[in-house]
């Protein structure tokens, strides 16, 4: 995301002036949208423009509102061919109330989730157009993995200690290979004759970041395997907060980094010749479609229901694992964030193809540093406020996997250059990682029981 | 030896993607006189074929055409004979293979028919590695390839089988990372570390973009190997017994089509490279097959034949050998065994190196490695598979903390690009410290513990209970 919105916000601080003149041109482009949309877009900002004129007119005024939120609804729900997974949403409730059968519930919870997830990405992208680069980027930096978050929250309140980490370290190693591997593999069979490059320096310092954080979860875990620690239970509970709060000030300081530097960094991207690749560039929309009060509402909203649906999801777990026959570490850390994951799948795979790789790798590579730095100590520190002891120790067979797929990941990254053998190895690394899940048995769970909620 | 730098230099300054540069290049014209070269050949002082070398680094090259070759080089069975035999000075340690049988016949003293029996598969398996590659030029370069992608380390698979048939898993796992550390601790550090003695001015360059591709490869097989051996250490497995076999099996699958991909993937970029080449520059490694197609096919059915007999008296001789020799089975199997059985290639590495064709050696050392660790090791586990051995990837955890310690220390120093001797110096003495430590490490689930244990000789039962001992008593102490 951040990535994304650094190519925006480059091209957005330049045509600031012409967004009127421009937009009636991006609308020829192609775009992830249907063509509804053009002349809704100009419609919908002359409605809220009318809106916001006619106070004196209440009547009209209240047509106009009326006419402004349908519109609304269309932009934001109806566009987007994803969203027909969304009435699974409803879906689910229902089946929980009738049949309580949790597979189903959890399966279809699922399901609805995955467009919610993504109209969340857009309407934070959306209100990021008009809050400016700075806190757009944080915008994104924090809702970019939204989701997970609020999964996680909610599996913590619950004191599902163990999902929280599992989930969280299955979205990390989706993200690093499964998404990453298709991306230069379809990349690369797109592109055959040459090698794709992206920018090196950027990668290094993600590989850097990503290495830290497996330092940060590495040390609990050595210390209670070797049942080394000072003051058994406490000790590693007592570091892993330190090193969570380390990691956030790391995590905050790479967003200082990367805002302040991003001209540098992102002019190459700008530069790739002449003003038809920059409009080329922002094939998606550049001129936001919704007003910023009704992204701002859109968020809420979205956030409310995906929490819903999270709680029942959370709630179906357990249920599902036992009626499938599969064990919760693998529903966990391999299906959770294969379908919380689809929309950023989806579109780094289509930017690969476009041979926009920096995008791709930014959506992919970026997700797994914001949810290893931020994420994963964030949800320790939630923990500490709500008085759950997670912890950074992730156990030792899950660490072991993080720190070798972290420097697979980073060796392959390091040359700067891809092609469809290199994404090619990721996916079948991934699907190593995958089937060792398949048969492991998660011991420090079992004893784990789920405290009813407040 | 001038055109052949040439061409070396001509070959950096052109931008490939990730093929090495060719040292050999298509040459019709050297046709004619093939078989004037061959005799002048067979002159030369050298310790293998060269093309053999060549060939393990980029199977797929093309080669001259046979056709009026093959009316010259129709030998008789004599020629055959003193062509394949008697050219290698290597093959004076031919006669060792039968000294071995006959002393297992008389006397069955075991530390006597291992080294007889270890001395004189070494000739055999050069002789291998030339058979092979005079095969492949006769078959094209999709064939050829492939045949040197897979006979490359025939021996140590052959070597592997016998084990497996004996039931000796532990020893096959062992031998195989043994050949890996070898391959790329002592064969790469004696290889860097004699070339930068003779070229001392400069350092000498390999090509970055195949080495990474193969540490890549090396770094997906150490995950293939690190998942069995945690899940198992850790005792998370969710069936005990059957979960690692399963996985390893999977991952098996996983990894042989990997290689494939990676063969493919090397064959597109090789064709491509030769589209892109047109020279007619010749090399002095001898171009045109010096035996006929059924010649070289009669004599790698020979060889295979040799090297299987051998080896079943070698993996027969193991254990008598490691109790009269008082070594560990463990250092015999990692490191004997392979330092041994690739003297060859160890041989022909150094020599490259000197004459500055470092890419060949990386080849030789590298690619041997990949081809272990990619294709060997998940080989064995398919064979076991279908033999019914519970072979599988948990290589247990001292030894594969080892392998992956290794493997990111050569990726380390390889992405650089360059090398000088103390880059092979410092991994010549890593190899010296893994060769330390594997002499003092008790491999707990093979028969060292009989040779430790002489009052559980012969019963299989007791060292699974005394293993389930120990680890149910440091289990206790953990918990």
């Amino acid at each position: 995301m951040d990535y994304k919105l650094q190519v925006r916000v480059q091209s957005h601080l330049e045509q600031m002036g012409s967004l009127d003149d421009r937009s009636m041109g991006d609308l020829d482009d192609e775009c992830l949208y249907s063509a509804e949309m053009d002349a809704q877009k100009t419609q919908s900002t002359d409605s809220n423009e009318q809106v916001s004129l006619s106070s004196s007119l209440p009547v009209a005024g209240n047509k106009m509102i009326r006419n402004g939120v349908y519109k609304s609804i269309k932009t934001v729900v109806f566009s987007n061919k994803l969203n027909l997974l969304m009435p699974f949403g409803p879906l689910a409730i229902l089946v929980h109330k009738m049949t309580a059968h949790n597979g189903w519930v959890f399966f279809l919870s699922l399901l609805g989730i995955t467009p919610l997830a993504e109209r969340l990405g857009y309407a934070t992208e959306q209100l990021a157009f008009y809050t400016g680069p700075t806190v757009g980027g944080l915008l994104n930096a924090t809702f970019g993995n939204a989701t997970e978050l609020i999964i996680s929250i909610y599996a913590l309140k619950s004191g599902m200690i163990r999902v929280v980490q599992l989930s969280l370290l299955g979205s990390i190693l989706s993200n690093m290979l499964l998404v990453l591997g298709c991306a230069f593999f379809c990349g690369g069979l797109v592109y055959p004759g040459k090698e794709q490059a992206f920018s090196k320096a950027t990668a290094v310092v993600n590989s850097g970041l990503l290495l830290m954080a497996v330092m940060g979860l590495l040390f609990p875990a050595v210390l209670y395997y070797t049942h080394t620690e000072r003051h058994a239970g406490k000790s590693e509970l007592a570091l892993s907060r330190f090193s969570s709060c380390i990691m956030l000030l790391a995590y905050a300081a790479y967003l200082v980094f990367q805002l302040k530097s991003q001209k540098d960094l992102y002019v190459p991207i700008g530069e790739e010749g002449s003003q038809n690749e920059q409009n080329a560039n922002d094939d998606d929309d550049e001129a936001p479609e919704i007003s910023k009060w009704e992204s701002i509402i859109w968020l809420a909203i979205m956030t409310a229901w995906i929490s819903i649906l999270s709680d029942y999801l959370v709630d179906a777990m357990q249920g599902a694992s036992e009626a499938w026959g599969v064990p919760i570490s693998f529903i966990s850390v391999i299906l959770l964030p294969i379908i919380g994951n689809a929309a950023e799948h989806a579109s780094a795979i289509m930017f690969a193809m476009k041979n926009k790789l920096d995008i791709s790798l930014g959506v992919a590579i970026g997700s797994s540093t914001q949810i290893s730095m931020f994420g994963i100590p964030f949800c320790v520190v939630i923990g500490w406020m709500m008085g759950q002891e997670m912890d950074l120790n992730f156990q030792l067979f899950e660490t072991a996997t993080l720190f070798i797929t972290v420097i697979v990941v980073a060796f392959f990254l390091q040359e700067g250059t891809s092609n469809y053998f290199k994404g090619l190895m990721l996916i079948l690394c991934y699907l190593i990682v995958a089937a060792s899940f398949f048969v492991h048995e998660d011991t420090s769970s079992s004893g784990e029981s789920k405290q009813p909620k407040t | 030896m001038d055109d052949q730098k040439s061409n070396h230099h001509n070959n950096k300054s052109i931008d490939l993607d990730d093929s090495p540069p060719f040292v050999r290049i298509h040459s019709h014209a050297e046709i004619g006189s093939s078989e004037e070269r061959a005799v002048l050949e067979l002159e030369d002082e050298r310790l293998n074929s060269c093309d053999s070398i060549t060939r393990k680094k980029h199977p797929f090259k093309e080669t001259s055409s046979s056709d009026i070759c093959h009316m010259k080089c129709k030998n008789s069975l004599w020629n055959s004979i003193k062509i394949v035999i008697f050219s290698s000075k290597l093959n004076i340690l031919m006669v060792f293979g039968p000294a071995a049988i006959i002393v297992h016949k008389t006397t069955g003293y075991h530390g006597m028919v291992f080294l007889l029996s270890l001395l004189g598969i070494i000739p055999l398996a050069e002789r291998l590695g030339y058979a092979t590659e005079q095969l492949a030029s006769f078959t094209g370069p999709t064939v050829g390839g492939l045949l040197n992608a897979t006979f490359g380390n025939a021996t140590e698979l052959i070597i592997s089988i016998f084990a497996l048939r004996n039931g000796m898993i532990r020893v096959v796992q062992q031998s195989l990372l043994g050949s890996i550390l070898s391959n790329m601790l002592l064969v790469l550090g004696c290889a860097f570390f004699s070339g930068g003695l003779v070229i001392m001015k400069r350092e000498q360059v390999f090509n970055k973009a195949a080495a990474g591709v193969n540490s890549g490869l090396l770094l997906m097989s150490v995950m293939g190997l690190l998942f069995p051996a945690v899940l198992h250490s850790t005792r998370t497995e969710l069936h005990f017994g059957k979960s690692e076999l399963a996985l390893s099996r999977f991952s098996s699958c996983v990894m042989l089509f990997a290689y494939a991909a990676f063969l493919y993937f090397q064959l597109r970029s090789s064709k491509k490279l030769y589209d892109m080449e047109s020279k007619t520059e010749t090399s002095d490694d001898d171009e045109a097959p010096e035996i006929s197609m059924w010649e070289a096919i009669v004599w790698l059915s020979i060889l295979t034949t040799w090297i299987a007999v051998l080896s079943e008296y070698l993996v027969d001789a193991i254990e008598g050998a490691s109790t009269a020799l008082k070594i560990p089975v463990a250092f015999i199997s990692v490191v004997l065994l392979p330092i041994v059985g690739n003297a060859a290639e160890h041989a022909g590495a150094i020599m490259f190196a000197m004459k500055d064709k470092l890419d060949i050696s990386l080849g030789v050392a590298i690619g041997s490695s990949t081809q272990i660790a990619m294709f060997g090791i998940p080989f064995c586990v398919i064979i076991a598979w279908i033999m019914g051995q519970p072979m599988d990837l948990n290589f247990q955890l001292f030894e594969t903390a080892t392998l992956f310690l290794t493997v990111i220390v050569v990726a380390f120093m390889l992405q650089e690009g360059t090398s000088n001797y103390f880059k092979g110096l410092m991994l010549i003495l890593c190899y010296l410290i893994v060769a330390a430590s594997f002499f003092v490490h008790v491999d707990l689930d093979s028969v060292d513990y009989l040779s430790y244990n002489p009052s559980a000789c012969g019963n299989k039962n007791h060292i699974h209970d005394l293993k389930m001992n120990i680890t149910e008593s440091v289990g206790k102490t953990k918990t």
